[in-house]
Parts: structure tokens; sequence; C-alpha cells
């Protein structure tokens, strides 16, 4: 065998370019720059944190608008675009004067007139802004950079309201935004907060850009929970819509992304065997899991019916089937384990395990009869589905006749108006469980409520008197009593609590460990 | 030729009203509030009936219809109930990387499956035809999203040479956009590749067993003279017709590679708008897809006149 030279150069060059294939392959692959950071999110498909009550839009709020008022880690409001502030001897007025260098995003001022009118316009929704302006006698400017809330009576949790982290969030935008109806969309993305939203880029269903704000100026107090100065240390954060986990998983393997905002928990052994992810939880009260039940239509409006599901369920059981053991824990108090308000008045029903057989005997009392009980059943949602499909299991082991309807989120919302179910199951932060003025998982005002429709007058007005009270000590008595009612009427039943960890690249830190929403300022991105 | 071309140009024109007065009034019929939606999981009954009353989805349908009908007409598919863009807007940012996939995966998909289809009929019954009918079978077999996240796995996690996911523009140059695609198209090829190649492999094995076939042989044709001069191009009209409808096929159906691959294509748009019934984009994506494959038919009609000229329209 002969070797030519033009064989050999030929074999050589062939050589050359086979070995060299994957560095240019790699080089064709974006590397995710120090200063950029990628965060796989929830896909963002409303702009307006006023008109929806999703949590991804409130992130999106968090991020480009400011606030009056911010929790800190204690939760406890604090001002963020308020300067000073005072309120009157009788405490029914109260002053608000804006900080220095406030600026839009478009380069014009933020007035009172914004303040004003986001306010306003915050108010035609429900949520601790209607309260306010139910109350309100007047929301009006002083001058550029002061306005007040006068109130017809004091209202002792108006600054808690103001700062709640609580979707609809009262996120201030400018006064032509603000002066379209709370229905209407915004959908301009000006706000005056940390970062920019960057229109160009937007790519809606797959990717949205926000660029950091360089003019924005922040307080010089350090960052606290959602309070104090928001000084953002990256240039730019891109929000992915990942719809498949194991996708994420792998791109933030790859470092091809930093931030998974909801890792599922069978994946979780993967991400804690790499040495360059973590597991965080960011919510460390947690999220409570809880089902409500129709308490309009049989079996569910007989009371007795309904506390045999408070005595059957065991949580332990139910949040296994969906979640890591280490992460979740019992929940017995309807104000959630961490806040103030948690306690254990009427609590008696809880036993480890359940108690299969004081729910049969409550269920016999109750006079049921073989009807129908239907569970709709989240479609879309793996953690929901696997606890609706254990609920239903455990329903019929004490003799329920069970249907699990499976629905898409539309068709759930469109089933779930109707009437025409027994049982559907929701979560949301334990935070979210003591904001007994605005959120209406927490209401028992019958037909004119929230789906479930549980009723107790008794209970509503001490709610009533809930925004009245000035101290901490009188509302931890308040929420005694009002949980001894909710413990009776049953509307709810507890599932349990989970604190669901974020997994992200270790280069990425300085996350703020807050509940309901993700903030973005603070974090830190190294190179390695 | 041109009376036929311009016959199924009005063809597709009535195919596509037929499917936006289908889907407009399936997409009402179904249960689903897009209000509800936009308002959230704790929105209250008044907020998502004024969001309704905001959007004009209280107005009678055949209202709605009409006011959507006359939109279109005008060539205004509306706007996304929640992002509020315009509906042709969302698709054109959408259309690319489904294309782009499509067009690469139908150029591999031929390559391999025609030339794959041709060894088989060639040495038919033999250990080739035998080794390819295995593989055609385990291309069959494997679901796309197996195989994708196989590929992800090696390439991507193991050895880092290729993205695991994402799509890069061609504006950004041809490179990146290039190395975004490969995986992806190889994972959705490999059915495609199986198709095309049992399909030739039957096309040929007719063709090789005919008289003029034996004719060319006994006259001393070579191997490649009889399978590429005389025998594939009397077999190519079922291969066209498969590969057409392939492409068609593509351009409405990866969206599971687009959802492993996290590639922001058409086939996802219309997922998240039927999730969210988000009723103007599922609309104009299905228009505008229907008409694309009465399109691709027709172009693949037409070119059933190059391969054989008996053929007239």
């Amino acid at each position: 065998m002969t070797i030519c030279r033009r064989d050999l150069i030929k074999a050589g060059l062939a050589a050359g370019a086979a070995i060299s294939i994957p560095s240019v392959l790699r080089a064709q692959i974006a590397p995710t720059a120090a200063r950029t950071v990628r965060m796989v999110m929830d896909d963002l498909a409303t702009f307006d944190p006023t008109v929806t009550t999703a949590t991804i839009t409130g992130n999106h709020g968090l991020a480009i608008y400011d606030t009056l008022f911010a929790l800190d880690s204690k939760l406890i409001a604090q001002p963020q675009m308020v300067g000073k502030w005072s309120v009157s001897g009788d405490k029914r007025t109260y002053t608000f004067q804006l900080r220095d260098g406030l600026g839009w995003h478009d380069d014009t001022p933020v007035t009172a007139a914004d303040c004003v009118a986001s306010i306003r316009r915050w108010g035609q929704v429900p949520s601790g802004g209607k309260l306010i302006a139910e109350r309100a006698k007047d929301i009006s400017e002083q001058d550029d950079r002061t306005f007040i809330i006068s109130l017809k009576e004091p209202m002792g949790i108006l600054l808690e309201i103001l700062a709640g982290a609580v979707t609809p969030v009262l996120y201030i935008m400018r006064e032509k935004d603000a002066s379209l109806a709370a229905t209407e969309q915004v959908t301009a993305n000006i706000g005056s907060g940390p970062f920019k939203f960057n229109e160009a880029l937007a790519k809606p269903g797959a990717s949205f850009t926000y660029d950091r704000n360089e003019k924005y100026i922040p307080r010089h107090e350090p960052t606290d929970g959602f309070a104090g100065g928001k000084v953002v240390n990256v240039d730019r954060v891109i929000w992915e819509n990942i719809a498949d986990q194991q996708t994420a998983l792998a791109a933030l393997q790859s470092g091809e992304v930093d931030f998974v905002q909801k890792p599922a928990a069978d994946l979780f052994p993967a991400i804690k065997s790499d040495p360059n992810l973590q597991l965080q939880a960011l919510n460390k009260a947690g999220d409570v899991y809880f089902m409500r039940m129709n308490c309009l239509e049989k079996p569910f409006d007989n009371v007795k019916a309904r506390q045999a599901m408070l005595h059957l369920i065991d949580q332990e059981a139910v949040m296994r089937t969906a979640f890591a053991q280490e992460y979740i824990r019992p929940v017995t108090s309807f104000f959630g384990n961490q806040s103030p308000y948690s306690n254990d008045e009427n609590t008696e029903w809880y036993k480890k395990g359940g108690d299969p057989e004081k729910a049969k005997q409550l269920l016999s009392e109750a006079g049921y009869a073989g009807e129908t009980v239907v569970i709709l059943q989240h479609a879309n949602w793996a953690d929901g589905n696997n606890i609706e499909q254990f609920l239903a299991a455990t329903l019929r082991k004490i003799g329920l006749h069970v249907e699990l309807v499976p629905c898409d989120a539309a068709a759930f919302n469109e089933r779930r108006k109707s009437r025409s179910w027994s049982i559907f199951m929701t979560a949301e932060s334990d935070y979210e469980r003591s904001t007994l003025a605005s959120n209406p998982t927490l209401f028992a005002n019958g037909e004119e409520g929230w789906y479930g429709w549980p009723k107790s007058d008794k209970y509503e007005a001490l709610r009533a008197r809930w925004a009245n009270v000035e101290t901490l000590e009188e509302r931890q008595a308040l929420a005694r009593e009002m949980q001894r009612i909710q413990w009776d009427i049953v509307g709810t039943v507890l599932l349990g609590s989970v604190a669901s960890p974020i997994a992200h690249r270790k280069t990425l830190t300085g996350l703020i460990e807050m509940p309901s929403l993700t903030a973005m300022w603070n974090m830190q991105k190294s190179p390695t | 030729m041109a009376a036929y071309i311009l016959r199924r140009l009005v063809s597709a024109i009535a195919v596509m009203a037929m499917v936006g007065i289908f889907v407009f009034l399936l997409l009402r019929l179904a249960p689903g509030d897009p209000a509800a939606i936009i308002a959230g999981d704790k929105a209250a009954p008044q907020v998502i009936a004024a969001i309704r009353q905001q959007l004009g989805l209280n107005e009678p349908i055949p209202v709605q219809f009409v006011h959507w009908l006359f939109s279109v007409l005008g060539g205004d598919f509306g706007t996304s109930l929640f992002s509020r863009r315009p509906v042709l807007e969302l698709i054109s940012l959408r259309l690319e990387p489904t294309i782009s996939i499509s067009i690469l995966t139908i150029i591999l998909s031929v390559t391999i499956g025609v030339t794959f289809g041709i060894l088989a009929a060639w040495r038919a019954g033999g250990p080739v035809d035998r080794i390819l009918t295995a593989f055609a079978t385990l291309g069959f077999s494997v679901p796309v999203f197996v195989v994708g996240f196989f590929l992800i796995y090696l390439f991507a996690i193991r050895i880092h040479w290729l993205p695991v996911q994402g799509y890069v523009s061609i504006d950004n140059g041809p490179g990146p956009w290039f190395v975004h695609l490969i995986l992806p198209t190889l994972a959705l090829s490999l059915p495609y590749i199986a198709f095309i190649a049992r399909v030739t492999r039957a096309s040929m094995l007719a063709v090789l067993s005919e008289d003029y076939m034996r004719t060319a042989a006994a006259k001393g044709a070579s191997s490649y003279a009889m399978l590429f001069h005389h025998a594939l191009k009397n077999a190519g009209v079922p291969i066209l017709t498969v590969i057409g409808i392939s492409f068609a096929y593509l351009i409405s159906g990866v969206v599971i590679t687009e959802t492993v691959f996290n590639v922001p294509g058409i086939g996802r748009l219309v997922v998240d708008a039927l999730n969210n019934r988000d009723y103007p984009i599922i609309q104009g994506v299905l228009i505008l897809v229907s008409g694309l494959y009465v399109l691709i038919n027709l172009v693949v009609d037409l070119s059933y006149n190059l391969v054989d000229p008996r053929i007239r329209y």
C-alpha cells in the first residue's frame, strides 16, 4: 500500500475538520453572559397587574413598577416610593409625600396625581384597594409630590394594605394608564421600577426581557424583603417560558438558564446530585393547599358533610402524592402556619393520619344519600392532578360516590362558575392566608363571595372589625374568634403546606426570600 | 395549467373559509372563558363579567362572527385577547422557527429516506434491506420526545456540543441558527426518514419488477442507470406525494418537538392559545395553516409533471 502526498493532505484536512467540529459548534452556543440572568418562569400572558390576580403578572409588576410601601422580611410595611408620611390626630387623614428622584421609564417624573389615579383604579377591583375605596372620603393630590387619603373612620391596617403583596398589588402607574377602567388592560408596560420592560425583545409565549433601569434611584436602606433599596446588580434578566420540566432542568444543568421557578419534585434528586445546582425555598413559610366544597349544593350544603371532610383528610398522605417529604408540613390554623394570626383555636379535628371513622359518622349524620361528589381535576397542573386523584380515592373509601372531571384551566374556571361541582382544590401562599382584608378565600360572605360560597354573618361582622383594629394583640384575639367560626362552618379544608424550592445555579446568589412574589433586584451572578 | 391552478387557488380560499367558520363556532361552543383566565384564579365574578364585556365576548355569537369576518376580509385577523398584540404579528414571530425546522427536517428526511429506500429495494431480502427495515421500524416506534431527550442528554449535557433548547433567529447569523436546530431536526426527522424510506422501497420494488427494467438489465445498463434513470423516475409520484404530505404535516404538527426543545414555533403558539381560549390566535393560525396545506398540496400536484410527463393539467 502506498500513501501519496495528496491523500495525506486530504486525510489531514478531513481529520482537522472533524476534530474542530465540537469547538465550532460550542462557539455557536451563546452562554448566559455574566450580567444577564435567565429565569424559567410561567408564561406571562397578561401584562396589567391590576386586571389579573395571576402571580406571574404580579412578578412582572414587581420588576417594572414601584410601590408606595413594601413589606420587609418580617412582613411589616415600610415606605418605598413614599419619603415622608403622617397621620392626623383623629387617625382619619394620611398624608404621603413622594421621595426624591422618582421617574418613569419614559423620563417623565412620577407625581402625586399618578399615585391617586393608581389607587383609585386599584380600588375598582376586589382587593385591599376596594376596602380603601369604600372607606375613603377623599383621595387627592395636594401638590406634585403630596397626596392624601382621608377616611370616614380610622383604619388601622391602611399601610399594611398599601404594602400588600397579594395580587392584585397596588403598583403605581402613570396617570394616563391608571385612568383606564380596571378591567381594561394597560399594555404600555412603562413603570418607575428598577427594571425596564424591553418591548423590542418581547416574544409573547416564549421570552420577555427586562433591562436594568439605570436611572432608578434606590432607597438608602439595605434590601429587606420587598422593602429597602432595590439595587439591581445585573444588566438584564430574561424570562424564558420552557413548557417541559425536563428540558428546563437540562437547560439549568448546561448553564443555558440560571433559575427555574417551579422544578417538579421528581427532579429534585437530579438537582441535588449536580454540584453546580442548588434548591432554595424562597417562600420559607410555604404554600397552603386547600379544598373548597360547594356549600350550595348537595351533599356539602350540609355542614356535617363538610365537617366529615375536615376529619377525613390525612394531610401528610395528601401532600406526599405531589411533594417531597422534607418540604411538607401540616397546617391547622385557618390563617396558615407562620402569620402573626396563626393560632390553635378549635383545631381538635386535626389527627395525624386523618379519622375516617369520625368522617363516616358525620357523613351518616348529614344524611348522605349517595349523591355524586364531583371533583374538578386540573388537567394542566401535575401536582394538583395527583392530589385530586388521591382525594377521590380517599373519599371513595368512606363510601362517597365520586366523579373526577378533568378540565384544562379555561374549562376549570368555567365549570367552577356554574356551581355544578362539589370540590375543587387550589393553593396560595401562607402569607396570603393572613391578608384578611383583601383575600376572598378568607371571606364567608355566601353567594357574593368566592367559589364555594360559605356563609357566616357572625364571621363577616368580625372581619369588618378587622380593618379598624389598631394593635396586633387585638387582631390576634379577633383571629382566634374567626378561626373558631371557620372550623365550625368548614368552608375550606386545609390539605397541608409545602415550602417548594426553586432551583438555581450556584453562581446566582442574593435571591430575595419572600412569599407570593419573586423579586429580581439584589441578585448577583458570578461568572463561574 | 393556468386554469387548473386558478381552480385550486379558489378551492384553497373555500377551504380556508370553511375552516374559519368551523373553528369560530367550535371555539365558542367549547367550555372555557378567556375572561376568567385573564382575571386570574381569585377574581370576582363581576370582574370577569366586566372583562368579557370589554372584550366583546358578551355579544351574540352571530354578531361576533360578522365582526370577525369583516375584519378578516380586510386583512385584520384581530388582536390577542391576552397580550393585545395583532394576531398576524404573533404568527409572524412564530412562523420562522417552525418553517426552519420543517425545511431542515424535510431536507434531511428526503435525502436519507430516499437513499435508504433505494438501497433497501436494490438489495431486497438481503442484510442491508433487513437493517434498513429494522431502522425504519425503530423510527416509527420510538416517540419523538424520547429521541429528543436522548439527544439532549448526549449532545448537550454529556459532551456539550449543542444547546439544550431555544431558537436563535437567522438574523443573528446562520451559525447560531443552525446549531440550535440540529437536535430538533434530528429528533423530528427520524419518523419521517422511516416513512419516506418505506414508501420509496415499496414504490421502487414495484417498478424494479417491471418488464422494462428486465430489458434494461438485459441490455447491460449499469445498476446506477437502472436505479436512478429508470426506476426512481417511475417510482417518483408516490414518493413526491409522501414528501408533500410530510411537509404539510410538519408545519402544523411539530408541537412535541417544539416543546421538548423549547422552540417558540406555531405549534406551541396554538397550544398556549387553546389553553387560554385566545380565540383570535387559534382562528388566525388554523386559517393560515389550512391555506398553507392546500398550497403545498398544489405544489406537489404540479411537481408530478416533472417526474411523469404523462400527467397533464
